[in-house]
């Protein structure tokens, strides 16, 4: 085979396809069979009531009733996925345009500019769900009391639903920062990518700088939100103030219930997180495309 | 000459006009762009500075519990600095976590399971990276997609089939590393997508034509990635190993699931602190104090599970932060 290594054309296109797929194969297999066939069989588990008996796995159809249990029969269960879904809708758009901030300020010519940046990548490595639990039970990541604040109870009088959005954000606001980490380098990344010429230019054509943040670096910066937010949305689901999750893994554990129901949880909770990436994806692709704007890094 | 009398010729002074110093007090102070001015850099430190304090208050809280004597805790004058250093807290914490064993437990679990996603990764980042292969686009949107797929859709199976495995062939799989190591060696394990993504943005950096020249002089494509690629690529090898170690040992989800607390590892034993210590210490009914007093062991006990990768990130902070900006994440 070696004789003939450098082959042009067909052969080389069939060469490059058996290479590729012998180093691609570990992965492929694993991938099948661990993330590929759970995918579908899980969707087929909740619809059946799931055994393991000393034969096996026992499966008996059921059709609905374990999704009915998990909406209707479970008291737990829907509200710990509404409270999960606000939580997410105004944790991902505070984190991602956090981040944001925090990028353009780093992005500047500062003095310390990355003793702070190690700052806050930190969190991506101390934090397990271990450490949030001990961090939150034990109040230590109180840093205010939102509702003792004299403008959260006149916010409150006005409207308690912007109240309880407030509030959700500042109670634990450290832990929304302890999110950040990853989309800030993202942010500078693709902040440092930016043809700073193009802001020369647009001065000269006598833009304001309000204008062309919105004209030149938003659009470059949109697919990297995307990114931020799916990867926050991944994140949230993680950690212990996720409550869904935890529930899932008592179901697990349930052999009463039994998987079955467990892979409702699963599935209905996964229903949500598509909906929630789907209104990410729609709300940040770009319409236009911008790829001259961007200056990508030369490869070999 | 010439040029020592230009340079003198530039340094007299011009003098200015009124509205040309006016306005050279006004870009020192407000720039042309909104972020070059003085006035923006000095809300930049004020607003870094009071962020990074929030950042850090969480583990500066944590530093000050962990070293309170408990009338300390239940002293209100005493907010951060404790009256009297007392370092029991971490003797405590210490034999409550079982230490030395299960620090040694999770430095092999996670180092086992790293350096096994570390070689799959590598090996799928170079698959992309280098050739073209039927349905490329499609398997390469799969491995994003297995990013984003919630993780107990895929767990209820794979408990599955690791219990139908132990109960057909009467091997014991859980509560062992068995499991996690096979999914890591099929490139299953954590986060590995990004891993994956790393080393194929890293890949790509490389020049073709190496290979090419390989080939040339007869070297076979394994060959190829070990001698010129591996060789090649040692920095982000060592920066997709620190991750994988990092992500398995705060992994507690499907670590817990297949492990059941079989093998003691930190994060977990961390997780179940309050239990394993009311177990340990003598209930005493009726003291008020008794579960504040407990804050600061468990504070203690929290400092103690974080420090490994505290001192892994001192060291190795660069390569953490270079690793994420090479992900590039691109369409």
């Amino acid at each position: 085979m070696s004789k003939h290594a450098v082959k042009t054309g067909k052969g080389k296109r069939r060469r490059d396809n058996i290479r590729g797929y012998l180093f691609l194969s570990p992965w492929l297999l694993g991938f099948l069979m661990f993330t590929f066939f759970p995918l579908f069989y899980t969707f087929y588990l909740s619809f059946h009531n799931v055994k393991n008996t000393a034969l096996g796995w026992e499966l008996t159809p059921i059709g609905f009733e374990n999704h009915i249990t998990a909406l209707l029969r479970n008291v737990e269960f829907t509200p710990a996925l509404l409270s999960f879904i606000l939580m997410a809708l105004v944790y991902v758009p505070g984190i991602v345009i956090i981040a944001f901030i925090l990028a353009i300020l780093l992005n500047q010519k500062l003095k310390f500019r990355s003793f702070f940046r190690t700052i806050f990548f930190l969190p991506v490595i101390v934090l397990s769900g271990s450490v949030m639990h001990q961090l939150m039970d034990t109040g230590s990541t109180d840093i205010m009391f939102v509702d003792q604040i004299f403008i959260f109870s006149m916010v409150y009088n006005f409207s308690p639903f912007i109240a309880r959005i407030i509030y959700i954000l500042f109670e634990n606001f450290t832990m929304l920062l302890w999110f950040t980490g990853i989309p800030i380098v993202l942010f500078i990344n693709g902040l440092q990518k930016i043809d700073i010429s193009l802001y020369e230019a647009s001065q000269i054509d006598g833009a304001s700088p309000w204008q062309s943040f919105w004209k030149i670096t938003v659009p470059v910066i949109k697919p990297i939100a995307l990114i931020s937010t799916l990867y926050t949305i991944v994140q949230l689901g993680m950690f212990p103030i996720n409550p869904v999750y935890s529930m899932i893994q008592e179901a697990i554990y349930n052999t009463a219930a039994g998987l079955g129901l467990a892979s409702a949880y699963a599935y209905i909770y996964s229903l949500v997180i598509a909906l929630m990436i789907g209104l990410a994806y729609l709300l940040l692709r770009n319409k236009e495309v911008v790829a001259p704007v961007v200056k990508y890094r030369t490869r070999g | 000459m010439e040029v020592s009398v230009l340079n003198k010729a530039k340094k007299i002074k011009q003098p200015l006009s009124k509205k040309m110093i006016l306005h050279k007090i006004r870009y020192r102070i407000f720039g042309y762009n909104i972020l070059s001015g003085l006035a923006s850099r000095i809300v930049s430190y004020v607003l870094l500075i009071s962020i990074s304090y929030v950042f850090l208050f969480p583990l500066l809280k944590m530093l000050s519990t962990s070293t309170m004597s408990p009338n300390d805790i239940i002293n209100p004058e005493v907010d951060w600095i404790p009256e009297k250093l007392s370092f029991s807290n971490f003797i405590t914490a210490y034999h409550v976590l079982q230490m030395p064993q299960t620090l040694f437990n999770s430095i092999w679990y996670s180092g086992v399971l790293a350096a096994f996603q570390t070689i799959v990764s590598a090996l799928t980042g170079f698959a992309f990276a280098r050739y073209e292969f039927r349905l490329k686009k499609f398997w390469f949107s799969m491995v994003l997609l297995s990013f984003i797929i919630p993780l107990p859709v895929v767990l209820i199976p794979r408990i599955m089939i690791f219990v139908s495995v132990q109960s057909s062939t009467g091997i014991q799989l859980i509560g062992t590393i068995i499991p996690q190591l096979v999914m890591a060696m099929f490139g299953q394990g954590v986060n590995s997508a990004i891993l994956i993504l790393i080393f194929y943005n890293f890949f790509r950096l490389i020049p073709p034509a190496l290979d090419e020249a390989a080939h040339i002089d007869g070297a076979s494509a394994f060959q190829v990635f070990w001698h010129i690629i591996v060789k090649l690529s040692i920095p982000s090898i060592v920066t997709v190993f620190l991750f994988a170690f990092v992500w398995n040992w705060n992994e507690t989800y499907t670590t817990g699931t297949f492990l059941r607390g079989a093998i003691k590892l930190l994060p977990i034993q961390l997780s179940v602190f309050e239990n394993v210590f009311a177990n340990l210490a003598p209930a005493i009914p009726g003291q008020e104090g008794a579960n504040r007093v407990n804050e600061a062991y468990r504070m203690a006990a929290t400092l103690i599970s974080m420090l490994p990768l505290l001192i892994t990130y001192v060291f190795a902070q660069r390569q953490f932060i270079e690793g994420i900006e090479n992900t590039g994440f691109k369409e």
